[in-house]
């Protein structure tokens, strides 16, 4: 038999040597259309000066971008901590409202298809109209603020309140996504778990923390990963409600990229604050993935 | 198991450039093309939208009088123009021809995107009919002195006020800035009625060196050593009582306010005045009525003359890359024409840049207008020109210090601390420009 596969093999033709790589060149040509040549070009651009309001100065900058963004622009710094704060404020606030809502629409209940798209249909919003819609309701004149006892409160013009604004503004559009991707797992829960540790005794928080927690726990990585991603790099809702203000307090690395690129045309620099936004989001992707053991083989 | 975590990480991957997707913009544009023996022009609108009207009306006149010739009306919000252009003359798709003001008109000219007028002005019937004031503006904006954009319009600084309410509270169109801050006093009556009110969002800086410079009289944006007049003790004392209106006489929201909103928060009439250009007009007219509104200029400092910053000039420039640059050009001098140049300043409000437009009616039948064109023509009239040639000038006036104008309106950084930074960006500009130049 082996002598049989050594012939066949030997005598393949030519053409026939080549079809593996011709079915993957579509994948190799959309990788370096769209991969390869971006992320090149960025970090072409960040070892350039590159300035158009400057064109007398621009050429091969070395690592002189990476050591002003690192030692002379307090504005990195303070936009970098303004993005972990809101990363981390959406992620842990939309994973709890998001779970809690899973929870609920799981249960069987009258009216519950209902519920499920109520719950999910916010998700289906676009973003630019998400924030029209919240920018109306925080108007100070026509807005729902006036009747909270404040007329004339410009919420998102007060450094003190338009953290919670945004806060409350994404909470709306991304919840849904939580909800729809934990109660996929939960689904895939089976309920013979539920009626065996029923039978031994567990309560109903007890069933939560040892059975629904651990089978959830893919999912759970999963879209807090993604959405930890989507956060760091949102740029639409702050960009329409705020502009990144009032007085860059709700800037974060993205809008910053954006300011120093496109309105400040800086687009050296700006490449070098995308490269940094790279490597972090990167950097912090690996260590989740890695100490969250994810994909890992477990025992539920 | 393991691919999962591989198209993950693949995911992240891609998730983490979208940073940089998100950080550029769309390009779109064209050029000409041949169909059926008409060329086709592309023409870009520098303030689309309450101006498209206007230039519909004037492209049909224009087909009608040129059966070859075709022009594509791309109408650009003013808000995302410079962009526009950045990124049309970074992907070689620029316009034919385009609407340019001289703020942004060195940033083009420094990439070479623009074809010189000289010659075709020198042989066209509009030659010796553009005001030699606006020319010599765009000229100046360029090391190389010509004339990269035909001007057609400018414009002046004025503050619109609803007639009623002032006369409701018994007071006068202000003459000089004392005037001015007794009048906004009165007329506040918070939270439904505001004497003033602030631009502190986008476009926020050149408003308030506008009414820095008429109040502290200061005569030139540079000194005879190049550096910076910006922070002069006079226009550091008027941005402290312009933030000190701030929430007391003026809403809140105003700290975030670009034009649009400024505008509908004047025009929701909770506002007696505003401070903008002659541009605005027709919102207002919309809004009130043509009778309901008036304007006065920029109010007397102690000096006692009066001083203003000279306005950007609009007009239109060809683009180098066009394949039917002398088509371009005809659109150009049509629109130049006593006729068209009349129509658009007509329908805008603003100041005609053809001298035999200056004389029609409609002109002087808008008080505010003629006031605007006397205010202008007065030999006595000290003009402030800002420094337009630098290319960095329009992202020092913006990205740079908008935000910190919001911290001098939030009490977090003190009026000084903000014009000693704008001053030092523009020394320094001026500075490196002039070694780049010499």
């Amino acid at each position: 038999m082996a002598s049989t596969g050594t012939a066949v093999a030997g005598g393949r033709p030519r053409a026939l040597r080549w079809a593996p790589y011709l079915l993957i060149s579509p994948t190799v040509l959309l990788i370096a259309v769209f991969l390869v040549y971006p992320i090149g070009s960025v970090l072409y651009y960040s070892l350039q000066h590159y300035n158009l309001t400057k064109p007398w100065a621009n050429g091969f900058a070395g690592l002189a971008n990476f050591r002003e963004m690192l030692f002379e622009d307090p504005l990195f710094w303070t936009s970098l901590g303004f993005t972990a704060k809101w990363v981390v404020a959406e992620i842990g606030l939309q994973l709890v409202l998001g779970l809690a809502l899973a929870l609920i629409v799981n249960e069987s209940f009258i009216g519950r298809g209902l519920a499920r798209a109520m719950v999910f249909s916010p998700w289906a919003v676009s973003g630019v109209l998400t924030t029209g819609i919240w920018i109306l309701l925080y108007n100070p004149t026509t807005g729902i603020v006036r009747y909270l006892g404040a007329p004339e409160a410009a919420v998102l013009g007060n450094p003190d309140t338009v953290f919670g604004a945004l806060v409350l503004t994404e909470l709306w559009r991304g919840v849904p996504f939580f909800a729809i991707l934990l109660l996929a797992g939960l689904q895939g829960i089976p309920g013979e778990l539920y009626e065996a540790a029923a039978v031994d005794g567990a309560g109903r928080t007890r069933r939560f923390l040892h059975v629904t927690l651990p089978h959830l726990r893919d999912a759970i990585v999963l879209a807090t990963l993604l959405r930890s991603v989507w956060e760091f790099n949102n740029v639409d809702l702050i960009y329409t409600l705020t502009g990144g203000g009032p007085a860059q307090v709700t800037t974060t690395l993205p809008l910053y990229v954006a300011q120093r690129a496109i309105d400040s045309k800086d687009f050296g620099y700006g490449s070098a604050l995308t490269t940094a936004g790279f490597v972090i989001l990167l950097f912090c992707s690996l260590l989740y993935l890695r100490l969250s053991r994810f994909g890992a083989d477990h025992k539920g | 198991m393991r691919s999962i975590t591989k198209v993950c990480t693949a995911a992240v991957a891609v998730l983490a450039l979208s940073v940089t997707a998100a950080a550029c913009g769309s390009d779109s544009g064209g050029a000409g093309q041949e169909s059926g023996g008409k060329t086709t022009i592309t023409f870009w609108d520098n303030n689309g939208g309450v101006r498209t009207p206007i230039y519909q009306e004037l492209i049909k006149r224009f087909e009608a009088a040129n059966p070859t010739i075709k022009v594509e009306y791309v109408g650009i919000p003013i808000a995302s123009v410079q962009q526009k252009y950045d990124t049309a003359i970074a992907g070689g798709a620029t316009p034919d021809v385009g609407g340019v003001t001289t703020s942004y008109l060195a940033n083009l000219t420094g990439q070479q995107a623009l074809e010189p007028a000289d010659d075709w002005l020198a042989k066209s019937p509009v030659n010796g009919r553009l005001l030699d004031s606006m020319l010599a503006s765009v000229k100046a904006t360029t090391p190389d002195g010509k004339l990269y954009m035909a001007p057609a319009t400018s414009n002046l600084d004025v503050v619109w006020y609803q007639k009623d309410k002032l006369s409701a509270a018994g007071v006068e169109a202000p003459k000089t800035w004392d005037e001015f801050f007794t009048a906004v006093g009165k007329l506040t009556k918070a939270p439904d009625q505001y004497g003033w009110t602030i631009r502190g969002g986008a476009g926020s800086i050149f408003q308030l060196l506008a009414e820095a410079y008429a109040y502290s009289g200061v005569p030139e944006f540079f000194d005879a050593s190049g550096k910076s007049t910006v922070n002069d003790p006079k226009n550091v004392e008027l941005v402290g009582k312009i933030a000190a209106l701030y929430k007391k006489d003026t809403p809140e929201a105003d700290v975030t306010n670009d034009f649009p909103k400024m505008v509908a928060q004047f025009t929701s009439g909770k506002v007696a005045m505003m401070h903008h250009n002659l541009g605005s007009y027709n919102d207002h007219v919309k809004a009130f009525g043509a009778d309901k509104i008036d304007a006065f200029p920029m109010p007397v400092g102690a000096t006692g003359k009066r001083t203003i910053v000279a306005n950007p000039v609009d007009g239109f420039a060809v683009f180098k890359n066009s394949e039917h640059k002398e088509a371009a050009w005809k659109f150009v001098e049509f629109l130049l024409s006593k006729e068209s140049n009349s129509y658009w300043n007509q329908q805008t409000g603003q100041i005609p840049a053809n001298k035999d437009a200056q004389g029609d009616a409609w002109l002087n039948e808008r008080p505010y207008l003629k006031n605007a064109v006397s205010v202008l023509a007065d030999p006595q009239t000290a003009v402030v020109s800002p420094p337009y040639y630098l290319p960095q000038f329009s992202s020092i006036t913006k990205a740079d210090t908008e935000p910190l104008f919001q911290k001098v309106l939030l009490g977090q950084m003190k009026p000084q601390e903000f014009l000693d930074t704008m001053a030092q960006k523009l020394t320094e500009a001026q500075a490196e420009w002039k070694q780049a130049h010499s």
